[in-house]
């Protein structure tokens, strides 16, 4: 006898009613017997087929609720709807649960949004598996370094068959290209052709197999590209290149213009729509480079092993070769090329040694000096994660000992569904689909508040270097999903194992008398408020350490100053031009702007060299700047007019008298010293001190050498008169235009500056001290749960109280005092606590503000404030209820 | 008269039902249709109507005959209930009162065609 496809009576079984199975699937298999014998056996597989397909309809599938079938399907039905019922009976509990949760889901959603964007980095390459960067360690156990020495990319190639490609990112691109009198500022990096066989870096224009391997050719970003040439086709184009020493990560790294000379366009790279941790305007080709050497336009750093900080390696591995056996190479390497070398230079480099580091761990990766840009190291999101981590346990936390305290409400439901036959296993599903259902609500919520904190998020000043993206794929909203689950599952096993626990028979009898002793619950809160006052109190001082740096007295006057980058510009004819300017009062240069992360160092030398040279800070500046930036000359006299005493006067800060040796600063004056290169120098003044260095480097002034030496000017410091700035600003940049009609004019107030200094310190500030909201917030809503709980619980107790003849302030503080014993706990315990954090980072930081018990204080009465007014919220509603209303049922 | 609600296939299928009488299960209430009215049944279409009329208590069924060429399973047997003679009754009046109330020339094709014209 035949059969018919199995898979499709089987297919048929699976979905036909119960009812209709077995008549149906007869009459399917008499016909199917039939049609055999008269049309042969496909053709009447066939017409089954056909039958089972067409028979997979509405009226004969089995219905889908589980009445008939075998899962736990139904139970899950009902606890779903118990579920929501219960939901809506509480909804002052529901909310204070979804709030919770939702806001502290929120901050984590952010951070995982931030990962998720750092992890797309570098996603591109095609083999991105097997490519590796080489990071160079200096000194063991520092930081190390991005960079490594040239010629380590040319030995790896030659000597080590487990690389496939490699290629050297040499920088020391960074200047002006000009095309048809139209020029852009690039920056960049030389490399090889092996670039392209590494990296999948799209080219929108030229050839990827040739591309760069030619001399003085020139890859441009299609951004660059669009702005020199427009539409036209690049390909081919010369443009003639004038470097000014810039660089992807600094801005001020001015210098004179030199020229590479010309380069040939062969490709246009589309980098703007690529996320990588390498970003450029352009790439020239490094056969390019021994050229530049001849010229002596670029130092020659192929065969220097000691000049780590050249360029970066990228590496090509075989597929079967490891990232262990890369640091076995990358080691022996050092092991002859410095531990074992004859003859060093530099001692102190014998221990540098390497390893690889996979291009998927670079973003988000460790802390790397010279890194190609900015980025935020791993520690950062570990720390960040962590402080959203400890919101989101003080959330769950709440769910937690609320749930369990509203256990009693629900212990009549318990010991029913027990005794008609359910397990403690269908309890925990029961309670742990709640705790789901809660938190997919709170998904719901939390993501509009991400909508909110992720556009706050935006606007941090460190995202301007950062650009953080933060868009939202399938994949993320999964994470989120799955999140939300894990999430569910932890803050919903405690209660469900607790409150599946009791026996019926003890479930069924308790009349609704609370009878535990609440001490968990307690700890938890407890808890919750210590970390709450930590966060408060640290982001007080962090706040009062911000404004004290923005209040901070440099030393010198930075009001209506404006700063104008020369971007290498002849400065005497700018000055000239722009002291003709009628807004302009003053005009001053100098090669950085003091107190803004830039220092330079020089060392001072004895006349009779027997003593070691002082390292001391360099500033060149020119005649006006000292009586420009108000600086107080104390002894001596300013610099000369005369040309010929240029660059070997020197003025010198209170500091470096000191340092040097001498009594007063008048002894200083006339004193001969000598330059690193034994040129002379003559101190001719002294200078009050004042601030050349960042604040948060050090507490103390260092000592600091002026020196009037005009080759090095990189901005001119313009004091404009009070009224209308910016109609000066316009006359400004109206003659810039007439001088260098190539760049931009650029301009920065001195005092936005200075301020700027401090934005990233602004930023923690806000980071912190919105964590520190979202703790409080959390664990107010958590009293507020704990109040309004017992209150409920005592309305009768204030009933009898109120008839006997309390007053409605004697029943408020019998309701509130063991809130209020709790709240005095955690802050006798969170003060200390506060303190001792607080001093302990606070005593690492240069000129830190005062930090004294008061912030502590104010930080402890604001979280008292809060807590009170929670938990009054609760008990003044329930002393004034008239006990009629609370004694009359029963 | 929203009572008897009889769709065109599932009055073919009491109809084919009441003919079979003893012998209505699904093979030949199918067979039945397909040679009486030439057109062909699909088991799932035939199932359908046959549940949904068994639903509206038009008919009853009963399972025996459990033979070997079905493989053990059983034909369920379809009777009419008095309800589907009614129901079945119900639609033949209004059918003949609709036909009764065409007026004979409606029906005169040639006259149609003069309109057409």
């Amino acid at each position: 006898m035949h059969s018919p496809p199995q898979i499709f009576l089987k297919f048929f079984r699976w979905f036909c009613h119960p009812r209709l199975l077995k008549p149906v699937e007869g009459d399917l298999l008499e016909l199917y017997d039939e049609r055999v014998k008269e049309l042969g056996k496909r053709k009447a597989d066939r017409k089954f087929i056909k039958d089972v397909l067409l028979l997979f309809r509405k009226d004969i599938i089995r219905p889908t609720d589980g009445t008939y079938s075998l899962t736990n399907y139904g139970m899950f039905k009902n606890y779903f709807k118990v579920g929501i019922r219960n939901i809506l009976k509480y909804k002052m509990f529901s909310f204070i649960n979804v709030f919770g949760l939702a806001v502290a889901m929120s901050v984590c959603m952010l951070i995982i949004l931030m990962l998720a964007d750092q992890k797309s980095y570098d996603q591109f390459h095609e083999n991105k598996d097997q490519l590796y960067r080489v990071i160079g360690t200096p000194i063991k156990g520092s930081i190390p370094y991005a960079t490594v020495p040239m010629p380590l990319v040319k030995t790896l190639k030659e000597e080590y068959p487990l690389v496939e490609q490699a290629t050297f990112l040499r920088r020391g691109l960074g200047g002006d290209a000009t095309f048809n009198e139209k020029t852009v500022e690039l920056r960049g990096y030389f490399t090889d052709n092996a670039f392209f066989n590494i990296f999948s870096f799209p080219l929108i224009h030229g050839d990827r197999a040739t591309a760069l391997s030619t001399p003085n050719s020139i890859v441009l970003s299609s951004e660059k590209a669009y702005q020199l040439f427009n539409t036209e086709n690049p390909i081919g184009k010369h443009v003639t290149f004038e470097d000014r020493g810039l660089s992807m990560m600094d801005f001020d790294g001015d210098r004179p213009p030199v020229s590479l000379g010309e380069f040939t366009v062969v490709g246009v790279i589309d980098i703007k729509n690529i996320k990588s941790h390498l970003e450029f305007d352009a790439i020239a080709s490094s056969s390019s480079l021994p050229l530049l050497y001849k010229e002596k336009l670029i130092s020659d750093v192929s065969q220097n092993w000691e000049y780590y900080w050249g360029g970066f390696a990228y590496l090509k591995l075989k597929p079967e070769a490891t990232n262990a056996s890369l640091d076995a190479a990358l080691a022996s390497i050092a092991e002859s090329k410095y531990l074992e070398a004859e003859e060093l230079k530099d001692e102190e480099i014998r221990e540098f040694g390497m390893f690889g580091q996979s291009i998927n761990d670079i973003t988000p990766g460790i802390l790397v000096n010279n890194e190609a840009t900015f980025r935020l190291p791993e520690i950062a999101y570990y720390i960040l994660s962590l402080l959203a981590l400890v919101i989101m346990v003080m959330a769950c936390l709440n769910y937690t000992s609320l749930s369990i305290a509203r256990s009693l409400t629900r212990m009549k439901e318990i010991g029913v569904r027990k005794v008609t036959g359910a397990t403690r296993k269908n309890l925990i599903y029961q309670f742990l689909t709640e705790s789901i259902i809660t938190v997919m609500l709170a998904l719901v919520v939390a993501s509009l508040l991400l909508y909110f904190t992720k556009e706050a998020f935006m606007d941090l000043w460190f995202n301007k270097y950062l650009n953080f993206e933060l868009s939202s794929s399938l994949p993320v909203y999964l994470i989120f999903v799955a999140f939300a689950l894990i999430v569910g599952l932890i803050a919903g096993t405690y209660p469900a194992l607790f409150l599946s626990k009791r026996p019926p028979v003890f479930a069924l009898k308790t009349h609704g008398v609370p009878t535990g002793k609440w001490g968990m619950q307690k700890v938890l809160n407890v808890s919750q408020f210590v970390v709450s006052l930590v966060f408060i109190v640290t982001s007080m001082v962090i706040y009062n350490q911000f404004k004290h740096y923005t209040a901070f007295e440099y030393g010198f006057n930075s009001e209506n100053l404006i700063n104008i980058p020369l971007q290498s510009n002849d400065y005497e004819m700018l000055v000239n031009e722009f002291s003709s300017i009628s807004g302009v009062t003053k005009i001053s240069a100098c090669d950085h702007i003091p107190a803004t992360g830039t220092t330079n160092i020089t060392e001072l030398k004895n006349r009779d060299e027997e003593l070691d040279p002082f390292v001391m800070l360099q500033l060149n500046i020119d005649r006006q700047f000292i009586s420009n930036l108000d600086l107080e000359l104390i002894a001596g006299q300013p610099f000369s007019t005369t040309a010929l005493e240029e660059g070997r006067h020197i003025i010198i800060n209170e500091s470096a008298v000191e340092k040097l040796g001498y009594e007063t600063p008048q002894d200083a004056i006339g004193e001969l010293w000598k330059k690193k290169n034994d040129q002379s120098l003559q101190i001719i003044g002294v200078v009050k001190n004042f601030r050349a260095s960042l604040l948060i480097n050090g507490d103390n002034i260092r000592p600091l050498v002026l020196v009037n030496n005009a080759e090095e000017f990189n901005y001119l410091n313009v004091r404009i008169s009070e009224g209308n700035p910016q109609g000066t600003i316009a006359s400004l940049e109206e003659k810039w235009k007439s001088i260098d009609p190539v760049h931009e004019f650029e301009y920065e107030f001195f005092e936005n500056e200075l301020a700027n200094t401090n934005l990233a310190i602004f930023d923690v500030v806000s980071i912190v001290g919105y964590i520190s909201f979202l703790a409080i917030l959390i664990a107010c809503l958590g009293m507020l749960g704990m109040a309004t709980y017992t209150t409920e619980r005592r309305t009768k107790e204030v009933g009898i109280r109120k008839v006997l003849g309390a007053a409605e302030m004697t029943i408020v503080f019998i309701l509130s005092k063991s809130f209020l014993k709790l709240l005095s706990i955690s802050i006798l315990i969170a003060a200390p606590l506060s303190y001792f954090i607080n001093s302990f980072w606070l005593d690492n930081l240069p000129n830190r503000v005062d930090f004294g018990f008061g912030t502590v204080v104010i930080g402890s009465l604001l979280m008292l404030g809060l807590g009170l007014i929670t938990i009054g919220s609760q008990t003044f509603r329930a002393a004034r209820q008239n006990p009629v209303e609370s004694l009359k049922d029963e | 008269m929203k009572k008897f609600q009889l769709g065109e296939f599932e009055e073919i299928v009491m109809l084919t039902v009441a003919i079979l009488y003893d012998n209505a299960y699904g093979v030949s209430i199918k067979k039945e249709i397909e040679s009486r009215l030439g057109r062909s049944v699909s088991v799932g279409a035939l199932q359908s109507a046959l549940k949904r009329l068994e639903d509206k208590d038009y008919l009853a069924s009963v399972d025996k005959d459990a033979t070997q060429e079905r493989a053990g399973r059983p034909k369920r047997y379809f009777k009419i209930t008095s309800l589907g003679k009614q129901a079945m009754q119900h639609t033949k009046e209004t059918r003949n009162s609709l036909w009764d109330a065409i007026p004979s020339i409606s029906l005169d094709v040639k006259f149609a065609k003069v309109y057409d014209a």
